[in-house]
């Protein structure tokens, strides 16, 4: 080996352990650009130096000249590769960790309503008695005397009628007391079977912390042939156990509404306490619940339905207590104060 | 109403469990809503229903008891010694109103002692809480809660002419009532009088001056009856509810008044140490053609009636025990009794009214009701009605309210219910879709502020949107559905009650974490534009003037796609009237959101991208969004698929008086991709279009 062979791989063996104690000392992107540009860039890298002088070596030593320089650029150029991918891989990591957030903070909801808590349970009640087989019925929340009282059996000046507290219009007409009238409007339109419900406003004058002066009913009407105390009851049975629980049981207590005969109060399993006696049944395990009774055979033939041929049962009972009951509202004035904070709670 | 046990005990015999007496009266239609003890005795409150009048007293519910008991019925006996003078030679009674006084029993008791009752009379009245008198009032008052038949005692000598007439009140006539107050009496009241002036108002009270008093010696007894509409005009008239006018408005026994009165006589004479007169004063007036009324009873009919298998036996007991005549009708030769002849004791005659067209007859109904009050109602079984399918599907109104109902709780609102009626002045205060009209006044409105029936949804919301804004919540939105009150259409119709849908919002929605903004008239406008959208109509804001509401702000909706186009069904704007944030109100005719398109069928999209472009037009502030929209609508190019206002700007390189407009647009075709050029090609010319037509010039 001659001198300057010996002189060119000597120098090419310093510049390894020179490459490998810079490298060693990258930790960042920056060194690394850095390492790369004095090592193999372009222009000034040292490896291209190295190979642009090889003209300079004599040719007996430019074979292993080439070689080592060579060696020299396939080490520079793997470490680069390796310690790119080292920085790379931290580089991805401290992307991943600047873009987390804190998954506990609170979502946006969509902005939603909310609908009325009597509009809630009138859906249920309809529901239930659509799959009864009965339609919705509608009729005007100002009527006439003879559809409010007349034509349900309330003589003209009778004691019956005081219990109504009548809202009256200057025109003589009245806000209607119940919804009864819309049965007398529907039996009046169409012949039997009749089997429908009413939902509705009605109004009364009485104004006090138990009582509001509009209030909502659901009533219900069933005439064909044949119908019996026995099919009221089912259908009561049937009805208020969808609304309330599978195992609530009722029970019948005669009692006096013109329209009907015979008439009966119906109570229902207490639903707060199932039965047991507490503060909201006073005890008895039974809440009041609906009226009901058989359509009074003066009201039928009013109606022009024949009594001796066809019977019928009708019900009515309150939307707004059912309504007090389920969403624990104390008070009934707040079902109508229409304070927001109450409204938009109310699911279900 | 209260009654004592021992009392009812003194009729029949009573079970010893006073709570299941309680819940067996109950099961038969006599609530009782209380039990008390008080000393010996015990005091059961029981309502009795407005329909049984005979029952409010303690023969009558004795009568049911001994029924639901089976047990014997014990009636007092009534057998006065009597003088060898007449009643009818002492004093008489002339009837001038036959129809309002079916009967008038009177008796005259000579030589009374007035003082005070023994201890059994006095016990009886103060058990059920009325206070002892006198020997001569208490006898009255004990035979109206024994019997139910509503007496009075007159001093004889005070009787001018010892004539008592039941007539009509003349104009100018006056009488001081026993309770002191001088009343003014007119020609539609019923008074009993004697010679000169009344001295009583007939089954309401009696006057003072003819009233029985320390030195009476001899006096009338008057069991009377009338009819209920007598009794009730007068107590109505004068604001009087008594014992009395409570039997006679319910209906009284009118074959109950010779006993009461006789009664009355004999304990009377026992107690004062008076003579009874011969005889009573009987007078008939005219009965109720109807009475007796009267029925046929079928078993099989009843039954069917009720799903029950009720004895024949039952129903002979049962109503036999409650005073009804039975008489066996049908076939003669059957094996068991299957029909009856039924008729109504005195008692129940107002209870049960007959058929129109056939006198005496009442509906085989009103007899069964009896027999299953008995009977009681929950050992009924239950069962469901056979009616083939169901009774009809939604109507179109109650599927479209549903539907903008579930689209505006959709769109963030609540729903609110309001009460029908407002104050006057609510009710002046904004726009109402029938502008014009009066609004449906009450003849008898709970206060001022409940005066009118509403002709707008709008002044409750925006009552409510305040009561929620004092409350402190910072956003409100809001929306109810029910009927608005309008006059009606011809003279003596219903008023006209349309559905309405209204709305209120405003305030500020969220925080800077939710992106808050703060509500405004499009926030409103929006939920109408989904909601038209929705129901697949067309509906365009006319800047209007309306009351209420702030001008620039303010527009009525029409419809366009419905005829007559450009109908009248809505407006919004913004409250004028501030406290706190700004309100926007909003209210549409439900009738106006009807008939929308009904194609449910959707717009596939294209399976090629689509290529968008803005524009931004600078435009005079008075030309409106909806010209430049329709403008654009006149002018589209082909493959135009959408466009949308993106934003409006004025302030810094916008020109005062004008706007800058950014419309943003969405080319796509069906059938391929279009190119860059081509968009460009025809969105230049559009744009060129737009610019000429409404760009801003000096």
């Amino acid at each position: 080996m001659d001198q300057a062979e010996t002189a060119g791989l000597a120098e090419a063996g310093a510049l390894a352990g020179r490459f490998e104690e810079e490298s060693s000392r990258v930790a960042d992107r920056a060194a690394w650009e850095d390492l790369r540009l004095r090592w193999v860039g372009r222009k000034q890298g040292i490896v291209r130096t190295l190979l642009a002088r090889t003209g300079e070596v004599p040719a007996a030593d430019r074979r292993a000249w080439g070689q080592a320089v060579n060696t020299l650029k396939e080490r520079v150029e793997g470490r680069l590769a390796e310690l790119d991918a080292v920085l790379t891989e931290r580089e991805r990591e401290a992307v991943k960790r600047s873009a987390a957030v804190d998954v506990t903070l609170p979502g946006r909801r969509p902005l939603v309503g909310s609908l009325h808590p009597i509009t809630r349970v009138n859906r249920e009640m309809e529901r239930i008695f659509a799959e009864l087989g009965y339609s919705v019925a509608e009729g005007p929340e100002v009527e006439t005397d003879y559809h409010n009282f007349e034509a349900l059996n309330f003589p003209q000046d009778h004691p019956a009628r005081d219990t109504q507290d009548t809202l009256f219009l200057k025109s003589g007409f009245l806000l209607r007391t119940h919804t009864s009238p819309v049965q007398i409007r529907t039996m009046l339109a169409r012949k039997p079977p009749i089997r429908v419900i009413c939902p509705g406003r009605v109004f009364r004058n009485d104004n006090d912390l138990r009582h509001s002066p509009m209030f909502h009913q659901v009533e219900g009407l069933a005439v064909a042939e044949g119908l019996t105390v026995g099919h009221l009851k089912g259908t009561l049975l049937a009805f208020l156990r969808r609304l309330f629980a599978p195992d609530v049981e009722i029970r019948l207590r005669p009692s006096f509404f013109p329209f009907t005969e015979p008439s009966a109060e119906v109570d229902v399993t207490c639903q707060s306490c199932k039965g047991q006696g507490c503060a909201v049944c006073s005890g008895t395990g039974w809440m009041e619940i609906l009226g009901c009774g058989m359509v009074d055979p003066r009201v039928l033939d009013e109606c022009g339905i024949d009594p001796d041929r066809y019977s019928g049962y009708a019900f009515g009972m309150g939307v707004d207590r059912v309504a007090m009951n389920r969403y624990g509202i104390a008070n009934i004035r707040l079902l109508f104060d229409n304070d927001e904070r109450l409204l938009r709670q109310v699911h279900g | 109403m209260l009654f004592s046990r021992s009392w009812l005990a003194a009729y029949v015999d009573l079970p010893d469990d006073v709570r299941a007496l309680a819940g067996r009266l109950t099961a038969a239609g006599h609530a009782v809503e209380g039990i008390e003890e008080k000393g010996d005795d015990v005091l059961l409150d029981v309502e009795v229903t407005t329909n049984r009048p005979d029952c409010m007293n303690h023969l009558g519910l004795a009568r049911e008891i001994a029924v639901l008991y089976d047990r014997p019925l014990r009636l007092p006996e009534i057998a006065p010694a009597e003088a060898a003078e007449r009643s009818a030679d002492a004093a008489a009674v002339e009837i001038e109103e036959e129809i309002y006084c079916p009967r008038f029993v009177a008796r005259v008791v000579r030589g009374v002692r007035v003082g005070p009752s023994p201890a059994w009379l006095r016990d009886r009245l103060l058990s059920i809480g009325l206070r002892p008198i006198s020997n001569v009032v208490d006898v009255t008052n004990f035979i109206l809660w024994e019997m139910g038949q509503p007496l009075h005692a007159y001093d004889l000598d005070r009787l001018a002419g010892r004539k008592l007439h039941v007539r009509l009140a003349r104009r100018g006539e006056r009488l001081t009532t026993l309770d002191g107050v001088d009343r003014a009496l007119d020609e539609q009241m019923l008074v009993i009088a004697d010679d000169e002036r009344p001295v009583g108002l007939a089954g309401v009270m009696g006057g003072l001056d003819s009233e029985v008093t320390d030195r009476t010696r001899d006096v009338l007894i008057e069991g009377a009856h009338f009819h209920r509409k007598a009794v009730r005009i007068a107590a109505k008239k004068l604001g009087l509810h008594t014992d009395a006018s409570h039997r006679f408005e319910r209906g009284a026994d009118v074959e109950a008044c010779e006993r009461a009165v006789t009664r009355a006589a004999a304990l009377l004479a026992e107690l004062a140490g008076g003579t009874v007169l011969a005889g009573a004063l009987d007078v008939r007036g005219i009965q109720a053609p109807a009475w007796p009324p009267r029925g046929r009873l079928e078993l099989a009919k009843l039954n069917g009636f009720a799903g029950t298998e009720i004895p024949a036996g039952d129903v002979e007991r049962w109503l036999t025990g409650l005073g009804f005549t039975l008489t066996p009708a049908g076939d003669p030769g059957a094996p068991a009794q299957t029909a009856w002849d039924v008729t109504v004791p005195s008692w129940r005659y107002y209870d049960f009214q007959t058929r129109h067209q056939a006198p005496h007859a009442v509906y085989p109904q009103d007899l069964y009701e009896e027999v299953l009050r008995v009977h009681g109602l929950d050992p009924i079984p239950a069962a469901l009605p056979g009616i083939d399918g169901s009774d009809g599907p939604r109507t179109p109104q109650q599927a479209l309210r549903e539907r903008v109902r579930d689209f505006l709780a959709t769109c963030g609102y609540a729903e609110a219910v309001h009460f029908a009626f407002q104050s006057r002045a609510a009710d002046a205060r904004f726009p109402s879709l029938q502008p014009g009209t009066a609004p449906q006044e009450l003849a008898n409105p709970l206060s001022e502020a409940y005066a009118v029936l509403r002709r707008s949804l709008v002044p409750n919301l925006v009552e409510s949107a305040r009561f929620n804004q004092r409350r402190g919540v910072p956003v409100v939105r809001l929306f109810e559905i029910g009927r608005a009150f309008f006059p009606p259409a011809a003279p003596n119709e219903l008023p006209v009650q349309p559905e309405q849908v209204g709305l209120v919002c405003g305030g500020r929605a969220g925080f800077p974490w939710q992106r808050e903004t703060e509500l405004d008239l499009f926030d409103l406008k929006g939920a109408v534009d989904g909601l038209a959208e929705e129901l697949g109509l067309r509906l365009a804001a006319r800047p209007a003037s309306l009351p209420g509401l702030l001008d620039g702000n303010t527009a009525e909706l029409v419809r366009l796609d419905r005829s007559p186009a450009g109908e009248l069904v809505g407006y919004f704007g913004r409250v004028e009237e501030e406290e706190g944030y700004p309100l926007f109100v909003a209210e549409i005719a439900l009738d106006g959101l009807a008939g929308g398109d009904q194609d449910l069928r959707v717009d596939l999209p294209s399976r090629f991208p689509g290529i968008d472009a803005d524009f931004t037009l600078t435009h005079a502030l008075t030309t409106p969004w909806a010209e430049i929209d329709r403008g654009i609508a006149d002018q589209a190019p082909p493959d135009l698929q959408a466009w949308s206002l993106k934003d409006r700007y004025r302030g810094t390189g916008v020109p005062e008086g004008a706007v800058n407009t950014t419309i943003t647009f969405l080319y796509n075709s069906r059938e391929r991709s279009l190119t860059q050029e081509e968009v460009n090609e025809r969105q230049s010319a559009l744009t060129a279009e737009l610019s000429r037509r409404f760009g801003w010039s000096v």
